[in-house]
């Protein structure tokens, strides 16, 4: 159909999460229309990015530097290092970031139990979070993986392994969002922020 | 009580139909009269579709597409309390289809349930009694999945758990070895959180049916002789004892070595006997075909309590296999409410019929 490199270079971004054959091919063709330097620099940041970072040696977020560096949150000294965030994904840590409500650190696991996919406690940073609880003088780990069966399963093994420790451990809440009506809320949703409703005072 | 019913309805290049648009009596049967292979349960069937959004004979939406044709069509003008709604389903041979209430797309199929609802008796209801107990689980589940969303989410955590705790039963092949057995613990805990609840959600319905489903087949047996006075029981019966989650983890070491899990909501039954005898091995082929009417009826019955509104009976070739006296006691107990039903020639008893319709070869006529 296209010439040898045009097919690869779809092919290749085909194979990106979220990209489909369509917009693999137009995502292909608009760089090939564009200047050759765009072009460039795109590849020079991919080749770059995927040099430079690395995984935190200490919590496993994405960070920028030799192997075995550190985040720049890990590194912050005025971050709470009592109060550790668990979360599945880096992308995660962003999200929690931009509520600004939270100043400990993370740890991220880099995914949740999943016996289909083949993943369990050993394929997870688990070791590693245990490890930091004594080092780092923990006393909350907050549970923050996504809530649905697997994040909870996450949670509730993680749960079980962390009662032996001195340290507190709680559950990130489920509910409605804030700013949204009631009657766009799914039943779902709806029944568990139910379920934890609180008292006024 | 609200009444719900079809005014009219029309299918395009549905099964054998090219087109064909037919208003409908709001209350009591019409009868739709034809050959075999005429297209009645076709139609039946895409009354099924509109309401249900999947075929009660549990074919896939490309099979439902008129050979020759790349999609099928099916409308309804539905309504309920003066007000109505229009009820569009798109099936297509390639890609997924589409269906709208009011011209705005269905996102959920709770939304769908909420504006109609649909019972249908067909002949192979009798595996309701004579079949395995997927079949009488799937009765029960698609009541319960009636009454609102609720139950629906715990059954599909409980399916997920599942499979989560059967692909790490595969991966232990036999013994479980370090973390796996802590991870074991999570999905024990978390199939018997979701099962209990599902199993006491069905328990909770087969209670609710046994005086209707009694009451039932008592009417549709008044005539049958030697069958009268047989006492109906009906048991929801769980493939554990005590707490669901004891007994999986009691159960771990066989589930191990079967790589399955051996017991929970997906290996449950619903135990129905007659005389004290179960109904499954030793009722005749004539009680069995009463009892599926009388769980049909039941669920009727209960549906239209608890929902507020009748549901359209959809009744497909059920009168052919009774003999003149059920044909008969069922004709008498049919709720009030829309009801169509399919027969090959007319029935022997005289049915309070609203209309008469006659199909051939994809046609229908008054």
């Amino acid at each position: 159909m296209y010439a040898a490199s045009v097919q690869e270079l779809i092919d290749e971004l085909g194979r990106l999460p979220g990209i489909g054959p369509k917009s693999a091919q137009r995502i292909a063709f608009y760089i090939l229309k564009s200047p050759a330097e765009d072009a460039r620099r795109l590849a020079a940041c991919i080749t770059a990015a995927k040099t430079k970072v690395t995984w935190c040696a200490r919590c496993f977020n994405v960070a920028e530097g030799e192997a075995g560096v550190e985040c720049e949150i890990c590194t912050d000294p005025r971050r709470d290092s009592s109060a550790l965030c668990v979360v599945e994904e880096p992308r995660d840590v962003v999200a929690i970031e931009k509520t600004g409500e939270f100043r400990g650190r993370y740890h991220v696991l880099q995914g949740a139990i999943s016996p289909i996919d083949g993943i369990g406690p050993d394929q997870l940073r688990v070791r590693e979070l245990l490890a930091r609880i004594d080092a780092e003088g923990v006393k909350e780990v907050i549970l923050c993986t996504n809530p649905n069966i697997e994040g909870d399963a996450t949670a509730l093994y993680l749960a079980s392994l962390l009662k032996h420790l001195p340290v507190k451990v709680t559950r990130i809440a489920s509910g409605l969002p804030v700013g949204g009506d009631l009657e766009y809320a799914d039943e779902l949703t709806l029944g568990r922020a139910l379920e934890g409703r609180r008292e006024l005072a | 009580m609200t009444i719900v019913h079809f005014d009219w309805l029309s299918l395009k290049d549905f099964r054998n139909y090219r087109f064909v648009e037919i208003a409908l009596a709001k209350e009591g049967i019409t009868l739709f009269i034809g050959a075999n292979g005429a297209g009645k349960t076709n139609l039946l069937e895409a009354v099924g579709v509109l309401a249900t959004w999947q075929s009660f004979r549990g074919a896939p939406p490309e099979a439902m597409v008129r050979e020759g044709a790349s999609q099928a069509v099916l409308r309804g003008q539905v309504s309920r309390e003066g007000r109505s709604v229009l009820v569009e389903a798109e099936l297509n041979r390639l890609g997924r289809g589409r269906l709208q209430l009011n011209h705005q797309a269905v996102r959920k199929l709770q939304d769908l349930r909420s504006a109609l609802a649909v019972t249908v008796f067909s002949p192979d209801d009798l595996e309701l009694v004579k079949g395995g107990p997927q079949h009488r689980r799937e009765y029960l589940d698609d009541l319960l999945a009636s009454f609102g969303p609720k139950y629906g989410a715990a059954r599909s955590q409980m399916e997920r758990a599942l499979k989560q705790r059967n692909a790490l039963l595969r991966a232990a092949k036999g013994a479980l070895r370090g973390a796996m057995a802590m991870t074991m613990d999570v999905w024990d805990a978390k199939l018997a959180e979701a099962g209990e609840a599902v199993a006491q959600a069905r328990q909770e319905l087969v209670e609710a049916l046994v005086p209707r489903v009694a009451a039932a087949y008592g009417r549709l047996s008044r005539w049958a002789p030697g069958s009268s006075g047989e006492a109906i029981g009906l048991q929801y019966q769980r493939s554990w004892q005590g707490g669901l989650l004891d007994a999986l983890q009691a159960a771990r070491p066989e589930d191990l070595r079967r790589a399955v899990t051996t017991l929970g909501p997906q290996r449950d039954d619903m135990v129905i006997t007659l005389g004290g005898l179960p109904a499954r091995l030793q009722a005749s082929q004539g009680e069995q075909r009463s009892l599926a009417l009388a769980l049909r009826l039941a669920g009727h019955g209960l549906v239209t309590d608890q929902g507020g509104s009748r549901p359209v009976l959809l009744l497909d070739d059920v009168f052919s296999e009774l003999d003149a006296n059920r044909c008969a006691a069922l004709a008498e107990s049919l709720p009030l409410g829309q009801a169509l039903l399919t027969a090959t020639e007319p029935p022997a008893v005289s049915l309070p019929l609203a209309a008469r319709a006659r199909v051939a070869a994809g046609v229908i006529e008054r």
